[in-house]
């Protein structure tokens, strides 16, 4: 339909996204949606304080063994004096130990204990020819946790502590210094996974997740808000009346950018008090738990290029699935049967989502590395690995630059499609009946 | 300096919908279209309209091609009626009237004259889903003609619509001709044709059956038909008697007769007075629209249906 003097862009694609935008907004389920949903999230914001709150509530019980019990009763003494620091003007007796350490006869029945659940970890102290004291650790906390960290400076100190009470006795000429060596012995509890950080990866890996949902949730839902506003249109013979005044590319791009603004404005509406919940994370856990204890694990770090990333693919995804979705719309006869039609392409979206939700266990693949550059999955896909791998920049770049080509190929053939199927009705939906009409608008 | 619709072919499938459809329009002429249901009607004003695209044919409108007019030109009622349901009525026509290029506050103190004009004011801020389905029809009509298009579609603007508003349409229609403006209606009520269309199309089946300046097409296609009403005797089987005379329609008021070419229309009413009857009515007319209608297309007209063109095989009710 090209030739007319008036089927340029704008302003007509102006006036169609703010009739859609103004009408979506104004609406009681928007409102209610919004609502519900800005809870919730603040609700998933305060989860990280929440499972704070939990953790103080948890002793971690590690059992000391040597062959010495003077050596093991001042190792538990000096250790525990470190990991349950009194804070200064603080009455001992208040202040809860989150670490309880106790003397254990010897290593074997150390693990046992630890098997039956009795003790979380064993701590084995080993006391070299010349007095040097070594130290292994059985548990499963990883080497970058806090619990390991700390207990790696309380037994250094306990060396240093026992070194120069050695001295104190042989005069100045005792032996030099061991340095306490500090081994990690995972305790094998029926699980092969090698030790992992829950501080680090773990919560980069649960944000990722929770991006990724959030990216799959808002495509389909805002894809389908795209699709029903297309057919309801065509129920309510408004259709008619609308391609008769615009051209199929000045109603589509309209629809799709005016939905996509309330989509927006929704999902600023419920992620800004979140954010500010999680941004604010600290002082409020301060308010409602007290002050943070020194080493425990800093809360969700999201940063500022993660949500840019994550703006980018969800504003592009968006485009090129509701252009699609709009197409979808545009042949049902009742907003009902959008259902069908919409189901191959929820496919399509979900395969992206699971690519992206268990490729975040093997980021770094050859396969996760070219789905992140196929546009209908780059929008998971690429985020995830933006999030949790090494991605260069050219690698973005090239990656949204095919995600906006394939935006121009959807919105072409979204408009042939749709400049046939508004005037159709009584049509089988489904998938075959899609493809016909791209193929040929104008057969019957 | 006409809209000219040249040789229209349209097939869906298997389905014929035009079949070298052609007639001319002249401007500031009020035009009806005149089919049975699914004759291609809606199929013609869509091609028209640019919004469907012919198999062949072309429609030229002051010798421009319709497919590089601007689409202000043209202004359309669909057949299916529709409004934004939930829409406030005086914001819908502002919104349409802008698609068309019409500035907002233009397009609010037209259409508030329109509606003024059709007597409802009070509707403005109400939601198109309160309203009535004739005033509905009544705001697709403002819709259709806000921005002052050059052209008018309109496909069964009548239907539905009680005699007061109908007179309101027709003064409305008339108005705009006065202006200059073009206006092309398609309706099953052929006394409005009659009295408002200078020139008609008759198809039927995909296929141009006749066309013309109203007049000539009733002379041409019909026999003269005499109304006959005699006091005391509503039945006038007598008439059946007569050489070349049949009785086409029996009315509460009058029965209506034809005569053969060649006999004399006069000689029923010699008949009836050599009788001794008492003429209450004797009238010679040109055959009705309607007479025209069934006559060529075989059927007669169905009023008040809904269903259109081809394309629309499931109905929106």
């Amino acid at each position: 339909m090209s030739g007319h003097p008036d089927s340029g862009l704008l302003p007509n694609a102006r006036l169609i996204a703010r009739r859609e935008y103004v009408e979506k907004i104004r609406s009681r389920a928007f409102a209610v949606a919004t609502a519900i949903l800005m809870v919730v999230a603040i609700g998933a914001a305060l989860v990280p304080i929440g499972l704070r709150a939990l953790d103080r509530g948890q002793t971690t019980r590690i059992g000391v063994t040597s062959s010495d019990p003077s050596v093991t009763a001042g190792v538990i003494g000096l250790v525990s004096q470190y990991l349950n620091p009194i804070p200064a003007g603080v009455d001992p007796a208040t202040v809860r130990a989150h670490y309880a350490l106790s003397s254990e006869p010897n290593l074997a029945t150390g693990l046992t204990d630890v098997n039956s659940g009795r003790l979380d970890s064993v701590l084995a102290v080993a006391i070299g020819p010349t007095g040097g004291l070594d130290f292994t650790f059985h548990g499963n906390d990883g080497p970058t946790s806090a619990t390991i960290q700390r207990l790696q400076v309380a037994t250094f100190g306990a060396a240093v502590v026992r070194y120069s009470q050695g001295l104190a006795g042989t005069g100045s000429s005792g032996p030099t210094f061991h340095v306490p060596s500090f081994e990690l012995q995972p305790t094998d509890l029926g699980s092969s996974v090698a030790p992992v950080d829950p501080a680090a990866t773990g919560s980069r890996t649960l944000l990722a997740s929770i991006l990724v949902v959030l990216i799959f949730i808002t495509l389909t839902v805002y894809g389908m808000w795209v699709a029903t506003s297309v057919a309801s249109e065509k129920a309510s013979r408004v259709m008619e009346l609308l391609i008769s005044a615009g051209t199929p590319r000045q109603l589509l791009v309209g629809k799709v950018v005016g939905v996509g603004a309330a989509g927006l404005t929704q999902y600023l509406a419920i992620l800004l008090p979140a954010l500010l919940v999680l941004a604010l994370q600290d002082p409020i856990a301060t308010a409602l738990i007290g002050p943070a204890d020194p080493g425990e694990a800093p809360l969700v770090g999201l940063t500022v290029p993660m949500l840019l990333a994550f703006g980018a693919f969800f504003i592009l995804g968006f485009l090129l699935y509701a252009f699609v979705y709009a197409a979808a719309g545009s042949l049902v006869s009742r907003p009902e049967d959008i259902q069908q039609l919409a189901m191959p392409l929820s496919f399509v979206s979900m395969a992206g989502y699971f690519a992206a939700i268990f490729g975040m266990t093997a980021i770094n693949s050859r396969l996760i590395e070219i789905l992140s550059f196929v546009p209908f999955f780059s929008p998971y896909v690429m985020l995830a690995r933006v999030m949790l791998g090494h991605v260069d920049a050219w690698e973005i770049g090239l990656s949204l630059a095919l995600l906006v080509a394939a935006i121009g190929v959807s919105m072409w053939i979204a408009a042939r499609i749709y400049g046939a199927g508004v005037l159709l009705y009584g049509q089988r939906p489904g998938f075959r009946t899609f493809l016909r009409v791209a193929i040929r608008p104008g057969g019957g | 300096m006409t809209l000219v619709i040249d040789r229209l072919s349209k097939r869906y499938g298997d389905v014929v919908a035009l079949d070298a459809v052609g007639f001319q329009v002249e401007p500031g002429e009020i035009f009806g279209f005149l089919g049975a249901n699914g004759a291609g009607k809606t199929t013609t004003m869509r091609i028209v309209l640019d919004i469907l695209r012919a198999d062949s044919g072309t429609v030229t409108w002051r010798g421009r091609p319709s497919t590089e007019l601007p689409r202000r030109t043209f202004g359309y009622l669909p057949e299916e009626r529709g409004l934004y349901p939930r829409m406030r009525v005086l914001d819908q026509l502002v919104f349409f009237a802008g698609l068309y290029g019409v500035p907002q506050r233009d397009a609010r103190h037209t259409a508030l004259d329109w509606l003024d004009r059709f007597r409802v004011t009070d509707l403005a801020g109400r939601r198109a889903d309160e309203l009535s389905k004739g005033n509905q029809q009544k705001i697709q009509f403002i819709a259709a003609v806000l921005h002052d298009p050059e052209v008018v579609l309109m496909d069964e603007p009548f239907t539905g619509l009680d005699p007061v508003n109908v007179s309101l349409l027709r003064s409305a229609f008339l108005e705009l001709a006065a202006k200059g403006r073009t206006l092309i209606f398609s309706t099953h009520q052929m006394e409005v044709v009659e009295s408002l269309a200078g020139s008609i199309a008759i198809i039927d089946r995909g296929r141009l059956v006749t066309g013309g300046l109203t007049r000539d097409v009733r002379r041409r296609a019909g026999r003269p038909v005499v109304r006959l009403a005699v006091e005391g005797d509503s039945e006038l089987t007598w008439t059946a008697g007569l050489p070349g005379v049949r009785s086409i329609r029996a009315r509460a008021d009058v029965t209506e007769l034809t005569v053969a070419p060649g006999t004399d229309p006069q000689s029923i009413l010699h008949a009836a007075l050599d009788r001794g009857a008492i003429v209450t009515c004797f009238e010679i007319a040109d055959a009705s629209l309607e007479d025209v209608f069934i006559e060529l297309v075989g059927r007669p007209v169905e009023p008040g249906s809904l269903s259109s063109g081809p394309l629309t095989i499931e109905s929106a009710a």
